[in-house]
């Protein structure tokens, strides 16, 4: 079951302290994310006037982004995998793989913002419409400095700074990226795919 | 040291293709779930729980969780259940109050 050996740190407690930290900020991403999707949940009922988010939702579309998203993990994790076995050409092959789907889903939700506000609902229409941009623009900025962090492991592997013994950056851009994923994993069930109650 | 701090091996790259394949089937069920017109307690319940299932496996499989040394989870899984008591008390209170926002 193995691809690579298991390892033991130098550390007090034998684990990577870098990876301890990235395990402990994305545990307060949780709160951060938290806290915007609450609010989404509290006003996503309240429309004042014009569409509210039901109304011009495509889950089509959204779904095909998700599966995007989704595929996006697997390119990372095998991106790891490869550089861990020191197949650098791989490694960069699914590295560019994880950042064009990346870049697919930014394209994606760029183009259905731009859909949404042609039909009215915009982030100053509705306190829905606000909770909805902001919530979703967060995760959305997330997965662009995942993008410019993929490139910039691209870059490094592509001047041949990228050696398997340095493979332990690629996991922890890649512990990012999976929780952009599972972020979305969350939203596209609460936000998109929940039924919304009837405008108050 | 303690065996359990020690990272383990991580999976091979097929048990990750086939993780992807059971999240894309995951998606799939969840759209056909929503549009299947079920009452809405059936629909939230089923949109959570799946969404639930394709959560742990990311993070068990894709992230290593499962695999990483134990502690790793204490920071993670610490902030995700203090994030889902914060807010779900929140939650709770705007609903009980006046009916909700």
């Amino acid at each position: 079951m193995a691809t690579h050996a298991a390892e033991i740190h130098d550390t007090s407690t034998g684990i990577d302290n870098t990876k301890l930290a990235m395990w402990t900020f994305l545990g307060s991403e949780c709160l951060l994310f938290g806290a915007l999707i609450s609010v989404y949940l509290l006003y996503r009922g309240t429309v004042q006037a014009g569409p509210g988010p039901g109304d011009v939702f495509d889950i089509p579309f959204t779904s095909v982004s998700s599966f995007v998203l989704l595929m996006s993990s697997l390119t990372m994790v095998l991106a790891l995998a490869a550089i861990q076995r020191g197949d650098q050409h791989r490694t960069r092959i699914w590295l560019a793989a994880t950042a064009l789907l990346g870049m697919t889903f930014i394209s994606g939700q760029v183009y259905e913002f731009t859909v949404f506000v042609r039909e009215g609902f915009t982030v100053r229409s509705s306190s829905a419409g606000s909770a909805f941009f902001v919530l979703t623009s967060f995760h959305g900025a997330h997965v662009t400095l995942g993008i410019v962090m993929l490139l910039s492991l691209l870059g490094l592997s592509l001047q041949g700074k990228l050696p398997q013994e340095r493979a332990t950056a690629v996991e922890y851009v890649g512990l990012y990226w999976h929780f952009v994923d599972i972020v979305w994993v969350v939203l596209f069930t609460l936000v998109y795919l929940i039924p919304i109650p009837s405008p108050s | 040291m303690d065996a359990h701090q020690v990272d383990q091996a991580h999976p091979k790259e097929k048990l990750y293709v086939k993780v992807a394949l059971w999240l894309a089937l995951v998606t799939g069920i969840e759209i056909f779930i929503s549009y299947a017109g079920l009452p809405d307690w059936i629909t939230i319940l089923s949109l959570v729980a799946l969404s639930l299932i394709k959560f742990l496996a990311v993070v068990g499989y894709f992230m290593h969780l499962k695999f990483d040394a134990r502690l790793l989870r204490k920071p993670f899984v610490g902030g995700l259940l203090l994030a889902i008591t914060i807010y779900a008390i929140v939650l709770l209170a705007f609903t009980l109050h006046d009916g909700g926002v």
